[in-house]
């Protein structure tokens, strides 16, 4: 009788964990587990820290963030990814890290984890994904080493993620009878109008201050004027005639700046809009946020959002962060988890209204966000030109990047003839490249 | 005894052993040491070519001068002004001290917003009295950066001069007096010669100071315009971080490590002939008086 029980008993229970396994969702497995995560402080990730609550409670799995400046993240990360084990299960990294994070071999490749029938989820629609953040940020070992192409594959997911824009006080456009300008010749034109219309007032703020300032506003302009830091085959082209023109760009904006222009950081450049200082800002689409606070902005209600002007070719930068799995990660199941869950359309449009930069196009044509976020629509819209080879992603930038920087910067105060300063940029980073082995085949 | 004394050893020498043998080596952060290739002298060979390493040598020699030779000038000054009884030195005294209490980080955003263009308090009070703005962080940014080092360190020097001024033998002072030297001749010919050796401490500790500083100026100028304020130590930190050239980065370190330590071997000695100089001078004195 007491074996009979037992095998009814045995058979009963049996029957019920196989029916809850086949109706587990598909968090079941994971609900109680702990993600340690690193993100940056930044206003994306600010935005992440309201919208984590709503992913545990849908999950259980708990999330406990490691919030650090980025640079101080970005030395954190060295550090962490080198161990055997890691503290981190899931971390967002800088664009320019994805290089170093992969070359090292310290990012999962994403493909087992979007193969993985458990784990992934049908409805996330990776197509969503903008273009050019996906090849700019998540993609590596494809063309030219960093971009989409038949050798590549995903290493993370874009989140956080930015592009270029033209802010322009419409105010002072309405009052002088300015159009928009939708070219670089345009731009340009009224850059050096404004201080003469508005005295006082700085035509663009840009950012110019020595190192990676100089040379993110001179890249910034790079692309769109046609040029590229290196042919196919890695020679630096720099020096060609559209990176002088690029950095005569850079040189009118700043000589037709608002006063002190050339030791403009990214705060500083953005102050002085923020400030009414100056009639147009052309950088991140991040600070939209902070031109539409009261408590920072002179200029509410009074700026109007436009495409990054086209010069031959239309082409906004690509950066921010991307969210990756270390390799030396604990709960690499459950971290990609909660990447897909924040990167899903639901996760994107959630952090959007929270104040986060959206990582998808439907969140971008979203009538919640657009009603909330009116300049969103034009940022899908200047997304769709997004250029994911806009600045190399490769080991040694970081060192051409400061030269270009440092080098530009004496154009800008030292007067350094553009060509000979360019020409000097070109013959380092050929050096740079070659000692890196990239002539190896040539 | 021996334990201790050997643990003593290995804790000052074995990170500077590290930095050593990491130097001679192809060093990424990505990589164990272990595991990166071993270049010999290439590291400092290189460092030895390279323009922009030269130039931050350049620039943190004249940093160092500069900043070294004004705080001495003013602190002194200020110490051999105020070395009298005044009511509410203490107080002064503490408010002195107040710049050397901040971190050097906020010492830097301080003031780089107050040399702002535009916002900040010096064009803005320029501007009042109807005088042009300064570039006060393009085509100036060394001077201003000098500034800055000085308004925070100036006090350490007016400190420890004041306490040295106040430990000197008043009965040589008072002698000199009588023989009637002047405020000048007394400054000259007794405080000074008397204060040298701590002065000369005081100077050895800010040159070395002033050879690594970092915070400051990475906030004020990042380096630039150009690699005009670019501090070895600014250096040394993107080398190792922006360029992941930890091998480079620790042979830099070495060079500055060989520069203070022929700078502190050079600044002891004078001390010892400065304190012969001084211990005879007062023993001169005693005999005459």
């Amino acid at each position: 009788m007491l074996k009979t029980l037992k095998r009814i008993s045995l058979g009963a229970s049996t029957a019920i964990a196989l029916a809850t396994a086949a109706f587990a969702g598909p968090y079941d497995e994971f609900a109680g587990t702990t993600l340690v995560v690193n993100f940056p402080a930044h206003p994306h990730y600010n935005a992440v820290m309201k919208v984590l609550p709503e992913f545990t409670k849908e999950t259980g799995i708990e999330v406990e963030v490691d919030q650090l400046p980025y640079m101080k993240m970005r030395e954190r990360q060295t550090l962490e990814l080198g161990q055997d084990e890691g503290d981190y299960d899931l971390v967002a990294y800088v664009v320019f890290s994805k290089a170093d994070y992969v070359y090292a071999d310290q990012l999962e490749n994403l493909a087992r984890y979007f193969m993985n029938p458990k784990l992934a989820d049908p409805s996330y629609d990776p197509d969503d994904l903008i273009d050019g953040y996906v090849y700019n940020i998540g993609f590596a070992g494809g063309n030219k080493g960093y971009l989409a192409g038949k050798t590549g594959s995903l290493f993370g997911v874009p989140y956080g993620s930015e592009t270029s824009v033209l802010g322009y006080r419409k105010d002072i456009f309405e009052k002088h009878n300015l159009a928009v300008p939708e070219t670089y010749e345009e731009m340009l034109d009224i850059a050096c109008k404004i201080p003469q219309l508005e005295p006082g007032m700085g035509g663009l703020s840009s950012r110019a201050a020595s190192g990676h300032h100089a040379a993110h506003a001179f890249l910034l302009h790079l692309a769109p004027l046609g040029g590229r830091v290196f042919d196919n085959s890695w020679n630096p082209i720099v020096n060609n005639a559209a990176g002088v023109e690029a950095a005569n760009a850079l040189k009118t904006i700043v000589d037709c700046g608002p006063e002190g222009a050339a030791s403009f950081g990214f705060g500083e450049a953005l102050g002085s809009f923020l400030n009414g200082d100056t009639a147009m800002f052309l950088d991140t689409t991040v600070v939209a946020g902070q031109i539409d606070d009261p408590k920072k902005s002179k200029v509410v209600g009074k700026v109007g959002w436009a495409m990054h002007p086209m010069g031959v070719r239309r082409g906004s930068q690509t950066g921010g962060f991307g969210i990756g799995i270390p390799k030396n990660a604990e709960n690499k199941d459950a971290a990609f988890l909660l990447m897909q869950w924040l990167t899903s359309k639901t996760g994107d449009k959630l952090t959007a209204l929270a104040g986060g930069n959206p990582s998808r196009f439907s969140t971008h044509a979203d009538a919640d966000v657009n009603a909330k976020f009116p300049h969103m629509s034009i940022f899908g819209e200047a997304l769709k030109h997004a250029d994911p080879d806009w600045r190399p992603i490769i080991p040694v930038w970081g060192k051409i990047n400061a030269d270009l920087g440092t080098t530009l910067s004496k154009v800008l105060t030292e007067d350094l003839d553009i060509q000979t300063a360019l020409d000097g940029v070109a013959e380092r980073a050929k050096g740079i490249m070659d000692e890196a082995g990239y002539y190896t085949w040539q | 005894m021996a334990p201790a004394i050997i643990i003593i050893i290995l804790a000052l020498l074995y990170p500077l052993g590290y930095m050593v043998y990491g130097s001679f080596r192809a060093w990424d952060p990505s990589q164990n040491i272990s595991e990166s290739e071993f270049v010999g002298l290439k590291n400092y060979i290189t460092l030895f070519y390279d323009p922009a390493f030269r130039e931050s040598l350049v620039v943190t020699l004249t940093f160092a001068v500069c900043v070294v030779f004004s705080e001495l000038v003013i602190g002194v000054g200020l110490a051999l002004m105020l070395d009298r009884n005044i009511r509410g030195m203490s107080v002064l005294r503490t408010l002195f001290i107040l710049p050397m209490m901040i971190a050097p980080v906020v010492v830097g955003l301080m003031w780089r917003y107050m040399y702002h263009p535009t916002v900040g308090t010096f064009n803005k009070t320029l501007k009042s009295f109807g005088l042009d703005g300064i570039d006060w962080l393009g085509q100036n940014a060394l001077l201003s950066v000098i500034i800055a080092d000085v308004w925070q360190w100036t006090p350490f020097i007016f400190i420890l001069s004041l306490a040295a001024l106040q430990s000197l033998p008043r009965s040589a002072i008072e002698a000199a007096k009588i023989d009637g030297a002047t405020s000048w001749q007394q400054i000259i010919h007794i405080k000074l010669p008397l204060m040298m050796p701590v002065l000369i401490v005081t100077a050895l500790l800010r040159l070395i100071d002033a050879f690594k500083v970092l915070e400051v100026i990475l906030v004020m100028t990042e380096g630039g315009p150009g690699l005009s304020t670019e501090i070895l130590a600014l250096r040394i930190s993107r080398t190792a971080t922006e360029f992941r050239e930890l091998g480079v980065a620790a042979a830099m370190s070495n060079y500055l490590l060989i520069i203070l330590l022929i700078l502190t071997v050079s600044m002891y000695a004078i001390t010892r002939i400065q304190e012969n100089r001084a211990a005879r001078l007062a023993r001169q004195i005693q005999e005459e008086y």
